[in-house]
């Protein structure tokens, strides 16, 4: 308000805007263990609606300058997806097999070099399953969308991909860079459109000594979650403050040491999980020994149970479902809202009249991710 | 608080509430009216009516109402923060919660969902098993060699094993494989060989290639022994089981991959499934081979018992210690009483003469007696 006494040319850039995530922890676990639950009774199918849900979650919790994104997808547009890809997955999977019984013909595992043209698929899916989410996305009334094109972006992962296993993960922060750069120039908001400022050597100087100390961390197990965390850390803050949608810029302040906790107790977890469905193996097994009646009959009654065969595998579901909870939990849930509490915006005036436009995308991109294993948050 | 206080607050209060209109981010703050529709309006902004009967509630921030319309641009919101007024807005609009995504019922997808894998399982049961007998046929034979030729390439680098060809191995060994053939009328060549790993074990490949590994050869004692491992090869052959095999593991890996899709630790689910058809299915073929192999050792007028023992000799019991529903054979001790039961005194003449017999054992160069 004093600024008014000086009366400047143009209004002063407005202070930057805090984003941040509201989420209520206890409702994301109630909605990701009833979907896991789901997930058991519908062999897996329910995981469109699931993963729709806690998207749904995430966005609409997230404000944005005091206002709350909204997610628009629909489980059934990714059941439709899904079965879309399904079929033109179904015949180029047939061509794959039938590719590499002649390529095996002339050479024994002569058919590994098509396994990069599925690489290759994966990466476009990765881009169309990322168009289809940012479309999804609403804010104040205005939809993200993105443009470009699926193979161009796949091409260049590729040759970029080819760079860092030749330099051993060397150059790994340049790719991430261009390929970053890629997205968000065919990203935009409304008619603002994204860029991405962020530089490989910028990232390169968060990262190098973490790349030196890499072999070191991959055999001395302690130190490997420390690591990964760093680099997720200082990846996500690069990243971050690399955004741009016209004149609005990111700005993080994510601490290097912000996701230690969560990795050790997804481990933590982890291990409890494995250890209590091991004690209950091993309690299965007494009891089938037990029934059988005299030691001798023990092993030969344990290797033919065929009750306690089933009691394993329902054992061994839950846990994968309860590691899936685990995992939902703190790798998205709680990342999500620690990142999300580290952002600023800065010269969000440029965003407080943006035109509406853009259409939506298919989700056939995620049916790909799905049917290839690629997908995403 | 009194009535009369209350009265005065809701009539001198403004209604207030956040619009965008879906054609730009602007963020206005508008002022609500109740009329026969939602009227909003600001002091810049053409006056916009919203029927009640249209709104619906959309995802928002938590303790705020945010809704959209139906005959309103798609992504126009209007947002209330008021409890007190949202709720008094909620009273009016009748369909506020109609067609929402967590209505989504649950019930109904589980319905759904059982009805796809009822589908599946039927497909996998009948209709791939039907599918690969009727297709097997029809795939015309030199594919059927290509795909042996590239099997074969790559079984030779992983056993590191070459074909043996010591002469009169050689010899004895397609003698037996002509007397074999000749009784087993197969309409296809036959390219069998020997291969040089202490494994034992004999198997059938597409394109009529049939291998027998040298280490079966240690284990067994008369040329009748051999002699019923390589019917029950040539049985697979006649049958095509490699080729019906494939087209059927092709295809209930793929369903029941497609069932699970990409939920995580699924593969082990998908692996267990998987085990469970198929080893039942190759299960059916093993029967089905060693009827086969009988009938060619009868024909031949030489007991089909000898195969039996040689098998149980190399696997021992199994029913102790294994799993029969998991098993892609059936359990040898069956199989040897199977093969027992239809024991006749020998008709025909020898198979091998006692010095073939030696030259085969010694196919691959001369051994120690094991």
């Amino acid at each position: 308000m004093n600024q008014m006494s000086f009366a400047p040319q143009q209004p002063p850039p407005l202070p930057p805007v805090p984003a941040g995530f509201s989420g209520d922890r206890g409702e994301f676990f109630r909605l990701t263990a009833r979907g896991a639950a789901l997930e058991l009774a519908t062999f897996g199918f329910y995981r469109f609606w699931l993963v729709t849900d806690i998207r749904r979650h995430l966005w609409s919790h997230t404000a944005i300058d005091g206002d709350a994104a909204e997610y628009t997808g629909r489980g059934k547009e990714l059941l439709i997806g899904f079965l879309f890809a399904m079929a033109i997955l179904v015949p180029i999977y047939l061509v794959y097999a039938l590719i590499s019984i002649e390529a095996e013909r002339l050479k024994a595992f002569g058919s590994i070099p098509l396994l990069i043209g599925l690489y290759a698929f994966g990466q476009f899916a990765i881009y169309r399953a990322r168009r289809y989410r940012l479309t999804r996305t609403v804010w104040r009334g205005v939809r993200f969308w993105m443009d470009g094109s699926g193979w161009a972006y796949a091409w260049r992962a590729m040759l970029w991909g080819c760079l860092v296993l030749l330099t051993l993960g060397f150059a790994l922060p340049w790719r991430e860079a261009a390929l970053e750069r890629y997205k968000m120039r065919h990203s935009h908001y409304g008619e603002l459109q994204g860029s991405f400022a962020g530089r490989g050597s910028e990232f390169f100087r968060q990262f190098w000594w973490l790349w030196l100390l890499s072999p070191i961390a991959i055999v001395l197990f302690p130190l490997a979650p420390f690591a990964y965390a760093q680099f997720k850390a200082r990846e996500w803050r690069w990243w971050l403050c690399g955004l741009r949608f016209g004149a609005v810029r990111l700005d993080s302040k994510l601490l290097n040491t912000a996701f230690y906790g969560l990795y050790w107790k997804v481990i933590g977890w982890f291990m409890l999980l494995v250890t209590v469905t091991g004690v209950y193996f091993g309690l299965c097994g007494a009891v089938v020994a037990m029934l059988s009646g005299g030691p001798s009959a023990a092993p030969a009654a344990i290797s033919r149970s065929i009750p306690l065969l089933v009691m394993i595998g329902l054992g061994y579901l839950v846990l994968v479902l309860s590691l899936n909870v685990v995992m939902r939990l703190y790798l998205q849930r709680d990342l999500w809202a620690k990142v999300m509490a580290s952002v600023h915006l800065h010269g969000i005036e440029a965003a407080a009249n943006v035109g509406a436009k853009g259409d939506l995308a298919s989700a056939l991109g995620e049916g790909f991710a799905d049917g290839l294993d690629v997908a995403g948050f | 608080m009194d009535n009369a206080a209350e009265d005065a607050a809701a009539a001198g209060r403004v209604r207030s509430a956040i619009y965008f209109d879906g054609k730009s981010s602007r963020r206005w703050a508008v002022v609500l009216a109740f009329g026969e529709q939602l009227e909003i309006s600001a002091e810049d902004l053409p006056p916009v009516l919203w029927p009640y009967s249209d709104i619906r509630r959309v995802d928002g921030a938590p303790g705020a109402l945010r809704a959209g319309c139906l005959s309103a641009p798609p992504l126009a919101r209007i947002e209330i923060r008021d409890p007190s007024l949202a709720a008094e807005l909620a009273s009016r609009c009748p369909r506020l919660d109609k067609n929402r995504p967590d209505g989504h019922s649950a019930a109904r997808i589980v319905g759904w969902s059982l009805a796809a894998v009822l589908s599946i399982a039927v497909v996998v049961l009948f209709a791939i098993p039907l599918a690969a007998d009727r297709l097997a046929p029809l795939v015309p034979e030199p594919f059927e060699r290509r795909l042996g030729d590239a099997a074969d390439v790559q079984l030779k680098t992983v056993f590191g094993a070459h074909a043996c060809n010591d002469p009169a191995g050689q010899a004895a060994f397609s003698k037996l494989m002509d007397a074999l053939g000749k009784s087993a009328e197969l309409d296809m060549p036959v390219r069998p060989s020997v291969l040089a790993t202490p494994i034992p074990n004999a198997f059938a490949l597409p394109g009529g290639r049939v291998y027998l590994l040298n280490g079966l050869l240690a284990k067994a004692n008369n040329a009748d022994e051999i002699a019923g491992v390589l019917a029950h090869e040539l049985g697979h052959l006649k049958h095509r089981d490699s080729l019906r095999e494939l087209i059927y593991n092709g295809g209930t890996s793929f369903l029941i991959g497609l069932l699970f899709g990409d939920v995580t630790g699924s593969s082990a689910v998908v692996f267990a499934s998987r085990t469970l058809v198929t080893a039942s299915y190759s299960r059916q073929a093993e029967q089905n081979a060693d009827t086969f192999a009988i009938d060619v050792m009868q024909k031949l007028g030489r007991s089909p018992k000898a195969m039996g023992e040689l098998l149980f000799r190399v696997t021992g019991k199994q029913g102790d210690n294994s799993l029969s529903i998991l098993a892609g054979h059936p359990l040898t001790e069956d199989r040897l009483k199977r093969m027992s039961d239809l024991d006749r005194p020998a008709s025909g003449p020898p198979l091998l003469t006692a010095a073939e017999w030696s030259a085969l054992k010694s196919i691959c160069g001369p051994r120690d007696k094991v």
